[in-house]
């Protein structure tokens, strides 16, 4: 079957098993391997990249549900990694080993698309679902609430 | 922003979109390893001053810095780059920092034991300082002065005194033609010349790991490259007795099935045994694998219950073991107090579980064997993928990847010698995807431990004697069959380096026999010992109706170094180190109590309401204190709402990687402290994702994380680890103080709801 | 044990006087994973009685965990045998559907998905606050579902329709990854709660359990 999605802006048709996870599609077929494997049942958030906007686990998503829509991952977020919250990351020193920080950043864009000033509880709330072994959690917090201009009251 | 350079390599061998791209963080030399020596070589035809295989002047003044320790966050590519640039006196806008491959030429290149600052801080000082000695010779030489008028900062080398300066590139060409002195014979800058070590540094990999660019293992792409899933044994030890593939083979995508080598005991760095699924993609490999009819045989260790097991280390610590440490006479004093308390404490299992799986990727072909991993230790890999390929060393390249976390996993080659064997197999390279599932089943396990605290108190309540019984598999079991249980260096952590102003003091070691298979996870051993001697320092306050602060600084007494004859040990491991260098230090360790506990109010923590637990710990060098606050929550959990860290750990080279290590260290210390546990039935891990072995989310994390650095110029001690083992204790204090409840089993959330 | 009929009052063992729980109690025994036919409750000759019986019934189905761990008593649904809060941890937010960056649909689609463990049925998402069962008795339980306020603004008969056919509900009856499934069938379910229906929709005393 072949699969119409656009990806970043780019149409590609891919002629996979539509049951593939949108993960594997974007990583094994298009290369595009910003999108990280953490568990493959949507429990760590490592593989979140947006379907029209909405963040969804890649892992879990079929690609047959992406036929026809537009993909955002990591890569695409923006042109030269400029995205407010792409630089507040840096600056603040979120990432430590960095893996689970495309997914991080996927789910934080969709926050502030939708909540340009979000609390703190918005923040927990939304990236409830992203694991970080690391432990970079405050400073996610920080740097969400520095990219959306909202003081840091810690 | 940070000014790296982006860092081209030659790459047309690797396909994919973003990898054939610039951006990519890392120089993947794509050479064998006689060529490691010299990364870029070829590049160009100019002379480069190549002093030593850590750094390296082009005649352009690209200043050229091998990292070979591996990263896994905790930030060492922009950490030990540094040390050397400025010693050299480079500036790091025209420094490429290229990470090693394997290969002994770099020395110690295993990136576990806290040790990539302290262990070679000062040979990486002599690695720049020497390049450095030759590029101010070379302009002494021009300049017909002497060397001492000369200084090198700023990428050039100036004329003291004068407007004369000559930048490096233009010296490369004379440098090259002068003997590289010996870098014992190089000078070294006073420490205050080193403009950036200790200041707060740009990561280095920080825009690549934000654009999706970075490149970890499973990032690594080779044309007619097949992707490789393993159905193992549930029971380590176990084998294969039969299997069917026909319907794996049915799967389209899927292109081979084929049986690994069952591994022997000891199991060392081998594969953990299994059939593997070779597809073209790693949705089609998960698939095949689903399809695959395998009979296992699970061999003995089938036996292994861990509730069972905890029961026995119990036992082991309820009766003398062998000495460990000894001053004074413990059983007398113990005899005569006036009161003894005692307290048994037990922690399970626990699994590693990096946020990237194990990975690795494997090519052998025309003699030659080239992998590409995220490990922590790429000589072992080396040596793994030599012989699983039945190879000279030489003749394998193991490119070294970021990790997507490490914690001690990825020390051990075994994913690496299945991605050669595999690959060799297949006659295609072959990349090995571990699922999360994998991961969490066929770990190289954390260490359940069990411990019994007994002291003695006079009269007065003042303590006469400390009794510290422990039992846990070692992790030489790994390496090695006839272990039954910790020696007396496994006691390094934790238990020998204690210092206690104690007269009658004994460390016993109990029986314990490994049933899986045991490996070292972030601060090792110092996670259990740190959390039974933490719990009972508390204990012992309350039973003494003593602040836990105060009997804390009483029981470790004085300000002092701590001989070995007053620990009681014939000699202390000391994590390597000499013990002149870098002692037990009492003083230390008061430092960083006394930090915390300011910095936190202790003081005032009745009268604002706030229940606070505190814990120190020396390990890997350095002494960490910590406080943290709990509340209870709108559900009645008890929740870690702040915490204060201040950690010694000697000279910092980048004081925002070692706040970094330290907020991770107290994610990572609350995630084992109130949920890790990896229980076994019947010798099968009962846990497989992260829905049941649970980690610590940002919701659960602490509102803030206050780390304070002590300003110090003793050598460098650890950081990676040393964070970890006071989080515990100190979790499980806080917890009396707000509930009343002693915990003493870890995971907290088996007494406590959390 | 295969049959679940016993009785559990909130102030001990006390019996109902209009023998309610015997009459409950004479009814056939069943398989826990089995719901009783339509014409097990024929000996019921009350049909006020009946009606009670079979609300009992059904609220094997509505309370089991497959269909209350999302009918939560707070924001957030639960997991397994309904005594574990959803893992990650996700909200309600204002439509029921997640928050943003947690959706329902960001990870639960329209089907089981066997190899990730993720259940799925279109439409998938909470109850609303107003429609919460967790912690209900049959009883409570009984009048809530009658209550458009709190039924999701349906009549009885939308409600027959709902339970019998739904494609959400029908989930609860194949959960998959060894989830265990409500008892007996949509079916079955739906002929129960149209029989309730049309035996008057009456609601059992507070004490008797199924």
């Amino acid at each position: 079957m072949s699969i119409r999605v656009r990806v970043n802006g780019v149409e590609q048709e891919l002629d996979v098993d539509p049951e593939m996870p949108l993960l594997w599609a974007l990583r094994d077929v298009l290369g595009l391997t910003g999108t990280k494997y953490g568990c493959g049942q949507a429990l760590c958030g490592a593989c979140s990249v947006h379907l029209d906007g909405q963040v969804v686990r890649a892992c879990v998503t079929p690609i047959r549900r992406a036929d026809g829509r537009e993909v955002t991952t990591i890569e695409g977020l923006s042109p030269d990694g400029g995205h407010p919250l792409q630089r507040a990351w840096v600056e603040l020193g979120v990432p430590q080993c960095g893996f689970c920080q495309s997914g991080q950043l996927m789910c934080a864009a969709a926050l502030l698309a939708k909540k340009p000033q979000p609390t703190d509880a918005d923040i927990d709330q939304s990236l409830a679902g992203n694991l970080c072994r690391c432990g970079t959690y405050t400073r996610i917090r920080a740097a969400v609430k520095k990219a959306a201009g909202v003081p840091d009251s810690k | 922003m940070s000014q790296q350079p982006v860092v081209f390599t030659r790459r047309s061998f690797l396909e994919g979109l973003n990898l054939s791209v610039g951006g990519l963080a890392l120089g993947l030399v794509p050479t064998v390893s006689a060529e490691a020596a010299a990364p870029g070589v070829g590049a160009k035809s100019a002379p480069e001053l190549r002093p030593n295989v850590f750094v390296h002047v082009a005649a352009d003044g690209l200043v050229t810095i091998v990292c070979h320790r591996s990263e896994m966050g905790q930030g060492i590519r922009s950490s030990m780059p540094v040390v050397i640039a400025d010693e050299l006196g480079a500036d790091m806008a025209r420094v490429k920092v290229v990470q090693a491959v394997g290969d002994a030429v770099y020395g110690d290149q295993n990136t576990d034991g806290s040790s990539s600052i302290r262990g070679v801080f000062q040979a990486l000082r002599r690695t720049g300082a020497t390049a450095r000695t030759m590029l101010v010779a070379a302009a002494a030489k021009r300049w017909k002065v002497k060397p001492e008028q000369c200084e090198a900062r700023d990428h050039a080398v100036y004329l003291r005194g004068s407007e004369r300066s000559l930048g490096f590139g233009e010296l490369v060409a004379d440098a090259v033609k002068l003997p590289v002195p010996k870098p014992e014979a190089v000078q070294l800058r006073p420490l205050s010349e080193l403009r950036r070590v200790g200041t707060e540094l740009p990561l280095l990999d920080g825009p690549a790991y934000v654009t999706g660019k970075a490149v970890y293992g499973a990032d690594v792409k080779l044309p007619g490259m097949l992707i490789a899933v393993v159905a193992r044994p549930p029971v380590v030890g176990g084998k294969v007795t039969r299997f069917d593939a026909t319907r794996a083979l049915a799967i389209p995508g899927v292109k081979q099935v084929l049986e690994l080598p069952t591994p022997q005991r000891p199991y060392l760095f081998q594969g953990w045994g299994g059939v593997a699924v070779l597809a073209e993609n790693t949705w089609a490999a998960m698939r095949g694998r689903e399809a695959l009819d395998i009979t296992w045989e699970n061999g003995p260790n089938v036996s292994y219950d861990s509730e069972k097991y905890r029961e026995a280390l119990l036992e082991s610590v309820r009766a003398p073991g062998k000495p460990a440490r000894s001053v004074g006479d413990v059983d007398k004093a113990l005899a005569s107090a006036a009161r003894v308390v005692e307290a048994e404490y037990y922690a399970p299992h626990l699994s590693h579980a990096p946020m990237e799986p194990p990975v690795a990727l494997a090519r052998v072909e025309g003699g030659v064997c080239e992998v590409w991993a995220p490990t922590q230790h790429p000589q072992a890999a080396r040596s793994e993928a030599a012989k699983m390929a039945g190879l000279p060393e030489d003749k394998v390249t193991v490119n070294v990847t970021l990790l997507g976390g490490g914690f001690g996993r990825k020390s051990k080659a075994d994913f690496v010698a299945e991605a050669v064997f595999l690959a060799k197999a297949a006659g295609v390279p072959v990349r090995v995807q571990w699922t999360r599932e994998d991961d969490i089943r066929h770990d190289y396990y954390h260490s359940a431990s069990a411990q019994r605290l007994s002291a003695g108190l006079d009269a007065k309540g003042k303590p006469t004697a400390w009794l510290h019984r422990t039992a846990f598999p070692a992790i030489r079991s790994t390496f090695s069959e006839d272990v039954t249980g910790p020696v007396a260096r496994d006691l390094n952590q934790g238990v020998l380096d204690l210092a206690l102003d104690i007269p009658n003091v004994r460390a016993e070691m109990g029986e314990a026999l490994a049933k899986v298979r045991i490996g070292w996870l972030r601060s090792v051993n110092n996670i259990f010992h740190g959390f039974a001697v933490g719990s009972f320092m508390d204990e012992l306050a309350h039973a003494r109706g003593v602040d836990p602060r105060d009997n804390l600084l009483e029981v470790i007494g004085p300000a002092r170094h701590v001989s070995v004859a007053e620990l009681g040990v014939t000699a202390l491991p000391n994590y390597g180190a000499p013990v002149e260098n870098h002692p037990v230090d009492a003083g230390r360790l008061r430092g960083v109590i006394e930090r915390v506990t300011e910095l936190s109010g202790w003081s005032e923590r009745a009268k604002n309401g706030r229940t606070l637990g505190l814990a120190a710990h020396r390990s890997f060098l350095s002494y960490v204190g910590v406080v943290v606050s709990v509340k209870k929550d709108a559900v009645g959990k008890a929740r870690v709402d702040e915490a204060w860290v201040v950690v010694d750990a000697g000279l910092v080279v980048n004081p925002d990687r070692v706040r970094s290590q330290m907020e991770g260290s107290v994610i990572f210390g609350m995630s084992l402290a109130m949920y890790g546990s990896i229980t076994m039935k019947d010798g099968a891990t009962e846990q497989s994702n992260f829905r049941d072995y649970r980690l610590v989310r940002i919701v659960d994390a602490p509102r803030a994380i206050h780390v304070d650095i002590v300003r110090s110029e003793a050598a460098p001690g650890g950081v990676g680890e040393p964070g970890v083992p006071p989080v515990a204790p100190a979790i499980v204090n806080a917890i009396f103080a707000l509930t009343g409840t002693r915990v003493r089993e870890l995971p907290i959330i088996r007494t406590v709801p959390v | 044990m295969a049959s679940v009929v016993f009785l559990a009052s909130a102030g001990g063992c006390r019996r109902q006087p209009d023998s309610e729980a015997a009459r409950w109690e004479s009814l056939p025994p069943v398989d826990a994973r089995e719901l009783r036919s339509l014409d097990m409750f024929q000996r019921i000759e009350d049909p006020a009685q009946r009606s009670r019986a079979l609300f009992l019934e059904t609220s094997r189905v509505y309370l089991h965990p497959r269909c209350s761990n999302c009918h939560p008593d707070g924001d957030s649904p639960y997991q397994d045998s309904g005594e574990m809060l959803h893992n990650p941890p996700v909200t309600r937010g204002p439509e029921d559907k997640g928050v943003v960056g947690m959706e329902c649909t960001g990870c639960h689609q329209e089907r089981n998905l066997e190899l990730a463990r993720v259940p799925g049925a279109p439409n998938w998402h909470l109850a609303p606050r107003s429609m919460s069962w967790v912690g209900k008795s049959p009883r409570q339980l009984c009048e809530q579902l009658k209550d458009p306020a709190r039924n999701g603004g349906k009549t009885l008969e939308q409600l027959v329709e709902h339970n019998a056919h739904d494609k959400l509900v029908a989930w609860g009856w194949a959960p998959g990854s060894g989830r265990q499934p409500a008892p007996g069938t949509q079916a079955r379910f739906g002929e129960l709660v149209a029989a309730w229906v049309a035996t008057g929709a009456q609601c059992p005393s507070e004490e008797v359990r199924p």
